[in-house]
C-alpha cells in the first residue's frame, strides 16, 4: 500500500514545482518579456543540520539566486524576503552520489557474431591503441537532464550527483550535476570532476585484454605511455588518448574496482603511479577491512545487501555456501566495520536493484552499528570533499549551492519522511505538507447503505484507507489530488467483487468528517458520508523491536568455510622420534628430531635437547617431510590464467590476480603442499609472468607471496599456442604452426635485444634533455630481463621437434631455459636438455592421450629425464591432482624404478631447485624455512595422510584443527540457516539456492 | 634354413616393435598352470598368505592354503612360483569408455557420443577398437574387463563387459548390452556466470527441469506401454530396446549426484520395478537408509575427486566408498574415462586410506563390479569354478609404490605384458645406453 502511496504522490508532484524552474539563460536570446527572477527565500523555524556534525535549531536558512545567503540562529531576514514556516521540520544538506549514471546515454553493447579476432580499435581517428581506454571522453559533453530520474533521485534525498560513463578501462571524465529540472547550463556544478578508470573494458570489441590480469597490464602500461608522450614522445607521435590521459591527471581520480581484492589490486597501482584513487568498492569491504585501512584509499561504497536465500528446501540449502550465507549477515555491517576502521568512506546507490531501498538499507547499517553522524557525512560532506567540491555541495553554509532536503523527523527515524528537496535554491515538494490530518475512525455510509466501519491510517502525507467486512478490516485505493480524495471500494456482493468509486474535497481536519458523491458498479451516482468518531487509539507501535541489533559472528580469514578465527602464528616445535626425509645427504632418519623455531628449522638430530617454550609433538612411527613443491598449478587465481588474445602477453601478471580466498588453498595443505607456483595458461607462446606463492591460508593475496623469490614467465608450444582447439573461427592469429611458434620467439627476443641496447644508450645521454625518451615497454621488459637472466622460463611443451627448437633459440640469443613444464617427450632429448643445461623438468607421472601431441608420452618420462640427469619435478595443473602429488611422485617407482628418497624429492626438493628457491625450502636443514608435512604414513604411499602441515612454522593444517573447523561449518550453517528461515517466515524478500559454479582451472581454460 | 627363418622372423618382431604396435592376444589356455606361494586375496575379504592357484581349461580348479593340502605339481604343464608376491582377481572397470575414444581432442578417433537426446538402441559393443593402444597399458595396471559406456544425452545407450584382449569385439565381449544408461536431468538451478541475464536463466533452468522430467516419463511410459503390447503396429527400435528393462535383463543405469536426483531417479525406477544402478551418487551417503531399502548398489565414479561443495569435508570423496561400507549400500569404485582407467587400483587404496580395509578395497573394484554388472558367477573373485581371469603383482597392487603386475591371465589365457609406452621406454633407453629398470 505504501508503495502505491508514494507512486500516487509522484504523479501529483510531478507538475507541482513551485518556483519558475526554467530562469532564463544568459547567454540565451528570449522569446517574449525578460522576467527575472531574483527573490529571496526565507526558511525559519526549522532545525538545520549545516553539516553531519552540527545542528542549529530554531535555524533560519536564507537563499536566493540558487545559492545560500545565510544560515544560522540571528539572522536579518530582508524585508522583501519570502518567509516560508518550517514548523520545526529537520532540513539537511541533500545527498551527493559519486557514482551515478545519472544524465548520460545508455550504454549499448555491440555484439560481434561470428567475427574473427580484432586485434586493434575500431574507432577512427588519431585515439590510442586499444578501445577500452578513452580518456577523451567527457560525460559533460553528453549530459542532459532527465526529469524523470532526477525526480527519482530527489525523492531519495539526493541533490547531486557525479554522472560517470561506466565504459571501458579508462573512462575518461565525469561531470558533476545538480539534480533539478533546469536547463543543463544550471545544472552542471562542474564539468570535468573526476577522471575514472575500471579493470572492466566495457564495450570494446577488441580483443586485448581478456583477462583481469590483462586490463591490469594495460592500466598500467597506459601510465607509462603517457608519461612518455609527455616526455617527448608527442614530437614522434600525435595520440589524443595519450594527450587527454596526461590532462586528467590533475583531477580526482575514481576507481570502480569491485569486490575486496580487486580494491587491493587497485590500490597497489595507486602506489605504483603515485596516484591517489577514490575506489568504487563492492559491499564486501569488510572482510579485508584491515588491509584496506593500511592502503590508505577513500572508498565509495553501495547499500546492496543479498536478500536471504529461501532455505526450505533443504536440499537446495546445501548449494548455499556458508560464504554466501556469511554475507548476508554481514553485509548490514560492513559500514559500520569501515567507520570503526577508519577507512574514509561515502555511500553510492550504485548496485543497489530496488533504489527505494536505499533509506531502508541504509537505517539497516545504522542498525547494525554505523554512527548517524557517519551515515549523514557519507552521503554529503565526505563525497563532496573527495572531489574537491566541499564549497560547493555537502553543507549549508554561505556561498554554497542551496541543495538540501526537508523531513517530517529525524533523517534516519523509521517514520521519516523526506518532505521537500531543493535543488539549487529550486523547491521540488515530494509530499504535500499542506495536507489535513484525516486520521481516525469514521462511520460511512454510501447512499441509503448501513453503516461500514472506515479506518484512516498512515501517515498524515500519505494516509491509508481500510472497511470492516465481514470479520475484518479491507483495504481502499486511494489517491489526494490537491484536496481531492479519490477511494475505490471493492466488495462482494452476491459472491462478485464490485467497485464503488467515492469521491469528496478534503476540509481541514478529521472532526469535519468525510462526504461527497459516489459512483455505485450500476453506474448510478449517490451521496456518501463518513462520520467522525474517534481517533486512532494507537497510531501502530513506534518499532519496539528497535535496537535489538543482532550479534553476529566475528570475521573469519577468509570468511567462509574453513576461515580462521585467529589466523594461525608462528610456532615453536620439536618433533620427536620421526622418520625424516631431509632431502639432503643424510638422506632419510630414523627416530630423528626436528626443532623449529620463528618460521625456521633449527635444528635436525637425535635427541635434541627440549628448548623452552616448545611444542613437543610425539611422531614415533610417522614420518616428517618438507613441504610439497607444485611447480604448476592454476589455483587462487581471479579471472582468467589466460590473456589468450595476443600471441605474446609478456606484460600480465598472474601475481596482480591472485586469489587469497580460494578453497584450494586449504584443500592442497591438506595434501601437504607448502608452495605453489602459479601459471599463467598456455593460449600463447609468450604467457604472462607467473607468481610463486605460500599456501597462507586466511592472509590477503600480497601475503600470500613467496618473499623475493625470482621472477618467472611461462612460455608454450604445441597444440594451444597455434589454437589447435579453438574452433574454426580462429585461425587468424600468428602463428597456427610450429613453425609460426619459432618465429614469433626469434622476432620478440630480438626486439628484446634492441630494446637493451636503447636503454644502455638513453642511459648514456640521459643529461640531454632534447634527447627522445625510451618509451618503457612492460612485455620487452619481461623478455628482456630473459635475455638479462633475471626473468626465468617455464616453458609449457610436449613434442620433442619443439623443445629442440626453444633451446636452439636460446642458444641463439644466449640464455637457458630454465624449466620445461609438461615436458612429456622430454625423454626423447633427454640428452640435449642435459647439454642444454636445463635447470628442470617439471611432468605429469602418467597423463597422456588426451589430444594429439601426447599420443608418445609414457609415464617413463620423468624417470629417464632423471636418469639422464636432468633435474625432475612432477607437477599436478590440476587443483584434484595437487592434493595427492606424494602418490604422483610413488609413479616414479612403479614406472621407472626410481629409489624411493629420489621420488620423494620430485615434489619437493627438485621443484624447489628448477623455481630457483632451494636455498629456502625443498628439503629439512638448519637455516631453511619451517615448510613441513608431518605424514601418517611413508608418505610415497597410498595410504598416507598429512597429518599437519606447516607453513613459516606457523600450523596451517591438522586433522584435529580440521575437524573442528568441520564442526565450525555445521554449526554455523543451522544458525543461519535458522535466521533466514525466520526472515523468510516475516516475509522478507528471498532468493533462491543457486549452485554457485567450482571454478577449476587448467592451461587451456579460455574465455571464450 | 629352418634357424634363417627364425632369425628373419625374430629381425620383423623387432622392427615391428619399432613401429609400436599392441602385442597380439593370447591364444586360449590349452595348458594347465598351478601358481605357488603367492599372498592370494580372494576378492571377497579372504587373503590366503601361501596359496595354491590351478586353473586349466580356463577355468580355476583349485584355491588353496599350500601349507594345508598335498599337491601334485606334477599334475599341471606348468608351475609358477610366486613367492613374495600377490594373487588378485582381474580388476573390472565399470563406466570406461576404453575402446571408444583414442585421444580426447581428436574428433576422428573420438566414438563415445552420439547425437540425439533419448538413444536406448545405441550399443557400445560394436564400437569397441580392439586395437587402442590404450587398452594394454590399462590392462598392465591390473585391468582385466570393463564395462565400455556410452555417453552423453539423456539416454544414452547400452554398455557391454568386454575383456581387455581379443582381435576383434566379438572375441572380446563379455557380456554384452547388459544395461541402459540414463543421465538424470538436473534438479538444481546453477550459476550461469552472466549478471545480466543472471535471474532469466535460473527461471529457464527451472522450466527446463519440469520438461526434463516430463519428456522422460513419458519416454518411458511409452515404451513400456510399447513393451506390454503384443504386436505393435509399427517397430520401434528404441522401445525394442527398452524392451530388457521391462523384462528385468537389463539394468538401469542412473548417472547422477545431487541428492535431490537420487531421490528422485530411485523412485522413477522402482515406479517401472526397474533394476537400478547408481553411477556417480556424490550425495549418496545422505541417503544410505534410502539406498539400502531400494536394494541400489552404487558405481562412485572417481575418489581422485574434489568436494562438490565448498563447505563439504575436504576428505569427503576419498571417505565416500567408507560412508557406505559403514552404512551396508553395496557399491563399487570406477573411474571414468579411458587412460585413466589404468589408476583403477590407485583410487580403491586412497579409499583404503580413508577407513575401508585393503581387502575391502579390493572388492570395490573385483567382486563388487562384477555382481553390479551380472557377472559375479563367472568372475570377480579367485573362487574354484570361476574364469581364470587373475593377476600377480610383485607388491601391495593398491599402493601405487608397490604396484607391479608381472603375470596376467584373462580366462586361463596368459597376456602379453606389452605396451606401446613400454616400447618407447626399451627404445629411448637403448638409444641413451640406460639399462632397463628393475
Amino acid at each position: 500500500m505504501h508503495r502505491f502511496m508514494n507512486k500516487v504522490c509522484l504523479v501529483l508532484f510531478a507538475s507541482f514545482i513551485w518556483m519558475n524552474a526554467s530562469r532564463a539563460q544568459e547567454t540565451f536570446p528570449e522569446n517574449g518579456t525578460s522576467d527575472p527572477r531574483n527573490a529571496v527565500y526565507a526558511l525559519v523555524n526549522a532545525k538545520v543540520f549545516a553539516d553531519a556534525s552540527l545542528s542549529i535549531d530554531s535555524a533560519v536558512l536564507l537563499i536566493s539566486k540558487g545559492k545560500i545567503l545565510d544560515v544560522g540562529k540571528n539572522i536579518s531576514i530582508p524585508g522583501h524576503a519570502l518567509m516560508i514556516d518550517m514548523g520545526g521540520r529537520h532540513i539537511y544538506p541533500s545527498f551527493i552520489d559519486l557514482f551515478s549514471e545519472y544524465g548520460l546515454p545508455e550504454i549499448k553493447k555491440e555484439h560481434r557474431h561470428d567475427a574473427g579476432p580484432q586485434f586493434l580499435s575500431s574507432v577512427k581517428g588519431a585515439y590510442g591503441w586499444n578501445q577500452a581506454v578513452r580518456p577523451e571522453y567527457n560525460a559533460h559533453k553528453h549530459f542532459s537532464v532527465d526529469e524523470k530520474k532526477a525526480e527519482e533521485l530527489r525523492k531519495l534525498g539526493f541533490g547531486a550527483v557525479m554522472s560517470i560513463n561506466r565504459d571501458g578501462i579508462v573512462r575518461g571524465t565525469s561531470v558533476l550535476v545538480c539534480l533539478g529540472n533546469d536547463r543543463e547550463h544550471e545544472m552542471i556544478i562542474r564539468d570535468r570532476a573526476a577522471a575514472n578508470y575500471s579493470f572492466h573494458k566495457g564495450t570494446s570489441t577488441q580483443d586485448y585484454p581478456s583477462s583481469l590480469m590483462g586490463s591490469i597490464a594495460l592500466l598500467r602500461q597506459t601510465y607509462y605511455d603517457a608519461l612518455w608522450y609527455k616526455n617527448g614522445g608527442y614530437r614522434k607521435e600525435y595520440n589524443i588518448s595519450l594527450d587527454e590521459f596526461n590532462k586528467i591527471q590533475n583531477l580526482p581520480q575514481m576507481f570502480e574496482a569491485g569486490d575486496r581484492q580487486n580494491i587491493l589490486r587497485a590500490s597497489r597501482i595507486a602506489g605504483e603511479f603515485g596516484v591517489k584513487y577514490i575506489i568504487k568498492g563492492a559491499g564486501d569491504e569488510y572482510r579485508r577491512a584491515d588491509e584496506l585501512k593500511d592502503s590508505g584509499l577513500e572508498l565509495v561504497i553501495p547499500l546492496n545487501f543479498p536478500e536471504a536465500f529461501d532455505l526450505s528446501d533443504p536440499y537446495d540449502a546445501l548449494n548455499v555456501s556458508l560464504e554466501q550465507m556469511l554475507h548476508w549477515e554481514h553485509a548490514p555491517a560492513n559500514a559500520s566495520r569501515i567507520e570503526k576502521s577508519g577507512i574514509r568512506f561515502a555511500f553510492t546507490l550504485s548496485d543497489l536493484k530496488n533504489k527505494s531501498d536505499f533509506m531502508k538499507n541504509l537505517r539497516k547499517a545504522i542498525e547494525a552499528g554505523l554512527s548517524e553522524q557517519m551515515a549523514l557525512a557519507a552521503l554529503t560532506e565526505v563525497p563532496a570533499s573527495m572531489i574537491g567540491a566541499q564549497n560547493e555541495i555537502g553543507r549549508l553554509q554561505k556561498g554554497m549551492i542551496a541543495n538540501f532536503m526537508v523531513c517530517s523527523r529525524s533523517l534516519f527515524e523509521k517514520d521519516n519522511v523526506i518532505l521537500e528537496n531543493w535543488v539549487k535554491g529550486v523547491r521540488y515538494k515530494i509530499h504535500d505538507t499542506d495536507l489535513p490530518d484525516i486520521r481516525g475512525n469514521y462511520s460511512l455510509r454510501i447512499g441509503n447503505d448501513s453503516l461500514i466501519r472506515l479506518r484512516v491510517s498512515g501517515e498524515i502525507i500519505a494516509p491509508e484507507f481500510h472497511y470492516f467486512q465481514d470479520t475484518s478490516f479491507r483495504k481502499i485505493q486511494s489517491s489526494i489530488s490537491g484536496k481531492v480524495l479519490n477511494l475505490v471500494i471493492q466488495r462482494k456482493e452476491q459472491k462478485q467483487e464490485k467497485s464503488i468509486r467515492l469521491t469528496a474535497v478534503l476540509g481541514s481536519s478529521a472532526k469535519q468528517g468525510l462526504s461527497g458523491d459516489a459512483l455505485l458498479p450500476e453506474g448510478k451516482w449517490v451521496k456518501w458520508t463518513a462520520q467522525f468518531d474517534s481517533s486512532l487509539s494507537m497510531i501502530a507501535p513506534k518499532d519496539t523491536s528497535a535496537k535489538s541489533v543482532s550479534r553476529i559472528s566475528e570475521i573469519s580469514y577468509p570468511n567462509m568455510s574453513y576461515g580462521w578465527k585467529e589466523k594461525p602464528k608462528q610456532i615453536d616445535v620439536l618433533f620427536r622420534n620421526a622418520t625424516v626425509w631431509t632431502n639432503e645427504k643424510e638422506g632419510i632418519l630414523e627416530n630423528a628430531d626436528v626443532y623449529i623455531s620463528q618460521g625456521r628449522i633449527v635444528q635436525v638430530g637425535q635427541n635434541l635437547k627440549m628448548p623452552a617454550g616448545a611444542t613437543v609433538i610425539d611422531a614415533s612411527g610417522k614420518h616428517l617431510t618438507s613441504g610439497i613443491i607444485d611447480e604448476h598449478s592454476h589455483i587462487a587465481v581471479s579471472g582468467s590464467v589466460n590473456e589468450s588474445t595476443q600471441s605474446s602477453s609478456a606484460e600480465v601478471r598472474i601475481g596482480d590476480v591472485i586469489d587469497s580466498d580460494d578453497i584450494q588453498i586449504y584443500r592442497q595443505l591438506a595434501g601437504g603442499v607448502t608452495s605453489t607456483h602459479i601459471l599463467h595458461g598456455s593460449a600463447n607462446a609468450i604467457g604472462g609472468q607467473t607468481q610463486l606463492i605460500k599456501l597462507r591460508w586466511g592472509q590477503s593475496a600480497e601475503k600470500l607471496k613467496f618473499e623475493n623469490a625470482p621472477g618467472f614467465i611461462k612460455f608454450a608450444l604445441g597444440e594451444n599456442v597455434k589454437q589447435s582447439h579453438w574452433g574454426d573461427k580462429q585461425v587468424v592469429r600468428f602463428p597456427q604452426t610450429r613453425m609460426g611458434v619459432e618465429q614469433v620467439y626469434v622476432d620478440y627476443f630480438t626486439k628484446a635485444r634492441e630494446y637493451i641496447e636503447s636503454q644502455k644508450l638513453q642511459d648514456k645521454k640521459v643529461k640531454h634533455a632534447s634527447q627522445d625518451p625510451l618509451r618503457k615497454d612492460l612485455e620487452l621488459d619481461a623478455i628482456a630481463e630473459i635475455l638479462q637472466s633475471k626473468r626465468f622460463i617455464t616453458c609449457h611443451s610436449y613434442v620433442q621437434s619443439e623443445i629442440n627448437m626453444l633451446m636452439h633459440v636460446a642458444d641463439n640469443f644466449g640464455f637457458k631455459v630454465n624449466t620445461f613444464t609438461h615436458i612429456l617427450e622430454g625423454y626423447k632429448v633427454a640428452d640435449k636438455m642435459k647439454k642444454h643445461g636445463v635447470l628442470g623438468a617439471s611432468s605429469f607421472s602418467d597423463w597422456w592421450a588426451y589430444k594429439f601431441e601426447v599420443y608418445e608420452s609414457i609415464p617413463h618420462n620423468g624417470a629417464i629425464l632423471h636418469r639422464m640427469g636432468v633435474n625432475v619435478a612432477f607437477n599436478s595443473d590440476d587443483a584434484e591432482m595437487a592434493r595427492r602429488l606424494n602418490q604422483e611422485a610413488a609413479k616414479a617407482i612403479t614406472y621407472g624404478g626410481i629409489s624411493r628418497e629420489e621420488a620423494w624429492k620430485f615434489v619437493t626438493l627438485n621443484p624447489a631447485i628448477m623455481l630457483r628457491v632451494d636455498q629456502r625450502v625443498g628439503s629439512i636443514k638448519a637455516g631453511k624455512d619451517a615448510d613441513l608435512v608431518l605424514w601418517s604414513d611413508d608418505p610415497l604411499s597410498v595410504y598416507a595422510r598429512a597429518i599437519q602441515t606447516y607453513v613459516d612454522g606457523a600450523l596451517y593444517y591438522d586433522e584435529s584443527l580440521d575437524l573442528q573447523l568441520r564442526g565450525n561449518i555445521e554449526k554455523e550453517r543451522a544458525r543461519l540457516t535458522a535466521l533466514m528461515l525466520e526472515a523468510k517466515t516475516k516475509g522478507e524478500q528471498t532468493q533462491k539456492p543457486v549452485q554457485k559454479k567450482q571454478i577449476l582451472k587448467h592451461c587451456m581454460d579460455d574465455e571464450h | 634354413m629352418k634357424s634363417l627363418v627364425i632369425f628373419t622372423l625374430a629381425l620383423l618382431t623387432l622392427v615391428f616393435k619399432a613401429e609400436a604396435q599392441n602385442p597380439a592376444p593370447a591364444d586360449s589356455q590349452k595348458s594347465s598352470v598351478l601358481i605357488m606361494n603367492a599372498t592370494a586375496h580372494i576378492g571377497n575379504g579372504t587373503v590366503i598368505p601361501n596359496s595354491a592357484i590351478g586353473f586349466e581349461n580356463g577355468k580355476l580348479t583349485l584355491i588353496a592354503d599350500a601349507r594345508l593340502i598335498r599337491l601334485d605339481k606334477n599334475a599341471y604343464d606348468h608351475v609358477i612360483d610366486a613367492g613374495g608376491m600377490h594373487a588378485y582377481p582381474g580388476l573390472i572397470a565399470c563406466n570406461t569408455i576404453l575402446g571408444l575414444a583414442e585421444i580426447d581432442l581428436v574428433r576422428a578417433t573420438l566414438d563415445h557420443r552420439e547425437v540425439g537426446e533419448m538413444n536406448p538402441h545405441i550399443r557400445s559393443l560394436i564400437a569397441y577398437n580392439t586395437d587402442s593402444r590404450l587398452i594394454p597399458t590399462v590392462r598392465n595396471n591390473g585391468v582385466m574387463l570393463a564395462q565400455v559406456v556410452p555417453q552423453g544425452g539423456r539416454i544414452s545407450g547400452q554398455s557391454s563387459v568386454l575383456m581387455l584382449d581379443g582381435w576383434n569385439w566379438e572375441d572380446a565381449a563379455y557380456k554384452t548390452d547388459l544395461g541402459i544408461h540414463l543421465n538424470w536431468p538436473r534438479m538444481y538451478v546453477a550459476q550461469s556466470g552472466d549478471a545480466d541475464k543472471e535471474k532469466e536463466r535460473e527461471e529457464n533452468q527451472r522450466k527446463k527441469m519440469t520438461r526434463d522430467l516430463e519428456e522422460l516419463k513419458k519416454f518411458f511410459d511409452e515404451a513400456r506401454g510399447y513393451f506390454l503390447e503384443k504386436k505393435p503396429a509399427e517397430v520401434n527400435q528404441r522401445f525394442e530396446a527398452m524392451k530388457g528393462l521391462f523384462s528385468g535383463e537389463k539394468k538401469l543405469f542412473v548417472h547422477c549426484n545431487y541428492v535431490k536426483e537420487i531421490r528422485a531417479a530411485a523412485e522413477f525406477a522402482s515406479t517401472y520395478r526397474l533394476k537400478m544402478v547408481l553411477v556417480g551418487g556424490a550425495d549418496s551417503w545422505r541417503v544410505t537408509d534410502f539406498l539400502k531399502e531400494k536394494n541400489i548398489p552404487v558405481v562412485i565414479t572417481s575418489t581422485h575427486a574434489l568436494p562438490g561443495r565448498e563447505d563439504d569435508d575436504i576428505d569427503l570423496p576419498y571417505r565416500l566408498p567408507y560412508l557406505l561400507k559403514k552404512a551396508g549400500v553395496d557399491f563399487a569404485i570406477s573411474t571414468d574415462g579411458s587412460w585413466q582407467v589404468r589408476n583403477l587400483a590407485f583410487h580403491a587404496g586412497t579409499a583404503s586410506a580413508y577407513g575401508l580395509t585393503k581387502e575391502e578395497a579390493l572388492e570395490s573394484i573385483s567382486l563388487s563390479p562384477a555382481k553390479i554388472l551380472g557377472i559375479d558367477a563367472l568372475t570377480g573373485s579367485l573362487e574354484t569354478g570361476k574364469d581364470a581371469t587373475l593377476i600377480i603383482s610383485e607388491g601391495d597392487i593398491l599402493d601405487m609404490s608397490t604396484h607391479k603386475v608381472v603375470k596376467a591371465f584373462i580366462q586361463g589365457r596368459e597376456l602379453n605384458l606389452d605396451d606401446v609406452q613400454k616400447q618407447l621406454n626399451e627404445k629411448y633407453l637403448q638409444k641413451y645406453g640406460l639399462e632397463k629398470a628393475k
